[in-house]
């Protein structure tokens, strides 16, 4: 056997890469390990932890439990220059791209639609291909603070040449194998059904990525539809979904995802998704910035004057299956 | 009697033939939950969906509703909820039999495109949402069944990017590359006929075409010449109970199955 790794083939794309003893350290300094009160205001939470260059990811999709109330607030305080992992994503970057706040975006799934197509052709972002698999292994080696993680994703594509893994011939079976960068966001915001003060949360539901995507990054945002008491993680420890030390920030909002659903909770409102997707021109996107987002002072704002009692209680009435979110 | 259907419905109905009873089937939203469910209620009884995001199993509520591939109705009694890592896990150590996806080009080794059209990556002429799950779909599940719309531009020689492996990638076999052995294309499904790949030299070859078409239909609709089996199949369209379950219990509101052009064959 020799005595190192061939290299078969390397990537081109650059690479948000965070040294994994650089990781332990700010985990060490920064990540408070004391059970202190976490709750506050969506605003102090995204001018607190959310930066100017930032790389940001987020979980689960725009349909169902992703962070919406969120990425609104972070549009509201106009961030720029944010690096994004678009990974099973519909509307946040759409949006996120719309309102000037994203420069690149590391790509699993890029929807939805014509604004967001015309952004790339124009070449206003610049995206990174990789598919969700392999996005979801980078932040799976950020989240076990490893340098990367092996994986026989993307071998043989273009998207491969347009990612950031390499390919070498594995020591072990001597195959060609894929590795991927281990992925650790400054920040990433994350929806849940339930959370205590101090961050212990709680998914119902698919979690696509929740704990690794809170494992792998700096600081974490959690909203909660509901804040329990620490009582009801301890009563079903194996239905604690990320501990409370890897969060930074719990903020209580209902209606956290819509336009999309939250399980248990409501369903996704159709309507209002369909007037996203729609959009198509930058006029529409700045009416639509400054009809739901800027013209509004908060996402409770937002609830009463934009959507309305009448609409949120359809939407918890369409919400009639419980099974499995309880 | 005439029966009336859409393209969508012919390779909906045609593709939920395909598949057998007690597999496993990768799916994302779309066409190719559609035929699962379809199989499932006509077909395959104890065919069981995975999805990327992490679910296992669903029983899926019909009628198949708009936006809901993560929520209740979809996921609705799983065997198992669990993260998208896991999910793909199941398929890359090999436990799952099928997988479904659409494409925006396709060539002849089976390699598919869904990320752009055009020759410069940085500024694309077209640009789709990526591969999705459908990378991982197409690298690790055993056979994988490609369902798309049968348009001349669609069969290239080269993808313009190839974001999903074929057969052979720019001469190399999956194998050379890494990919997990005897997996791949398996069949690619489209509005007027249905492929295979040849046994020998993995390059696309047509094996079957919708009941009123000539093979010459089929293959003056195409960018590439394929090879032509032996014998080719006539594939019959719909019939009466699988439009009937499309319609009325599946998608009611017509949301996949309305796409495409409208095709009226002689029973």
């Amino acid at each position: 056997m020799e005595d190192y790794i061939e290299i078969l083939q390397r990537g081109e794309a650059d690479i948000h890469f965070v040294h994994p003893d650089e990781f332990r350290k700010f985990v060490r300094d920064k990540k408070n390990r004391g059970l202190e009160d976490k709750l506050m205001d969506v605003k102090e939470a995204v001018k607190k932890y959310v930066k100017n260059g930032d790389y940001l990811a987020y979980d689960f999709s725009s349909l169902t439990r992703g962070p919406q109330s969120l990425i609104r607030e972070i549009i509201r305080q106009r961030k720029k220059n944010l690096w994004v992992l678009a990974k099973f994503t519909l509307l946040e970057t759409v949006l996120l791209a719309g309102a000037g706040c994203v420069d690149k975006i590391d790509v699993g799934f890029l929807g939805f639609g014509p604004y967001i197509a015309r952004k790339v052709q124009e070449g206003a972002v610049k995206v990174y291909d990789y598919s969700n698999g392999s996005v979801t292994y980078r932040l799976v080696a950020g989240a076990m603070g490893i340098p990367f993680m092996p994986a026989r994703d993307l071998l043989g594509t273009d998207t491969m040449k347009h990612s950031g893994g390499i390919v070498v011939r594995d020591p072990f079976s001597k195959i060609p194998v894929a590795l991927f960068p281990a992925l650790n966001p400054d920040v990433s915001v994350i929806h849940v059904q339930e959370a205590d003060i101090y961050g212990n949360a709680r998914v119902y539901g698919p979690t696509v990525a929740t704990l690794e995507t809170a494992m792998a990054s700096k600081r974490v945002i959690i909203s909660a539809e509901r804040i329990v008491e620490t009582i009801e993680f301890r009563e079903h420890p194996n239905w604690t979904t990320v501990p409370y030390y890897c969060v930074d920030a719990v903020v209580h909002a209902p209606f956290g995802a819509y336009p999309g659903g939250t399980q248990g909770y409501y369903e996704m409102d159709s309507d209002h998704y369909l007037k996203l997707t729609s959009i198509k021109t930058e006029e529409e996107m700045q009416k639509y910035l400054e009809e739901y987002i800027y013209s509004v002072d908060s996402h409770e704002e937002f609830l009463e004057k934009r959507v309305g009692v009448k609409r949120l209680r359809e939407l918890i009435q369409n919400s009639q299956i419980l099974e499995g979110y309880r | 009697m005439e029966i009336e259907f859409t393209d969508t419905e012919f390779m909906i109905c045609n593709a939920a033939r395909l598949l057998e009873d007690n597999k496993t089937i990768f799916v994302g939203w779309g066409v190719p939950q559609v035929v699962a469910i379809l199989a499932e209620k006509l077909y395959t009884p104890n065919i069981v969906q995975v999805f990327e995001f992490g679910a296992i199993g669903p029983q899926s509520r019909t009628p198949f509703l708009r936006g809901t591939m993560g929520g209740p109705s979809n996921t609705y009694r799983s065997l198992q909820w669990c993260s998208m890592n896991l999910a793909f896990s199941y398929a890359q150590v090999g436990y799952i039999d099928y997988g479904m996806l659409g494409a925006a080009q396709i060539d002849r080794y089976g390699n598919i495109n869904s990320t752009m059209i055009g020759d410069d990556y940085s500024r694309p002429k077209v640009r789709f949402p990526g591969s999705g799950g459908g990378n991982e779909v197409a690298s690790y599940c055993w056979k994988t069944i490609i369902v798309m719309a049968h348009e001349k531009r669609r069969f290239v020689e080269r993808c313009d990017f190839i974001t999903s492996p074929g057969h052979r990638m720019d001469g190399k076999t999956r194998e050379e590359v890494g990919l997990p052995a005897e997996t791949g294309p398996f069949r690619v499904i489209t509005s007027k006929g249905m492929f295979g790949f040849d046994e020998e030299t993995k390059e696309l070859k047509l094996i079957g075409v919708l009941k009123g078409l000539t093979v010459d239909d089929v293959l003056d609709d195409m960018g590439i010449k394929p090879l032509v089996a032996d014998e080719v199949v006539e594939l019959s369209p719909p019939t009466p109970q699988e439009l009937k379950t499309l319609r009325e219990e599946i998608d009611p509101y017509g949301l996949i199955i309305s796409k495409g052009a409208k095709f009226k064959v002689e029973l």
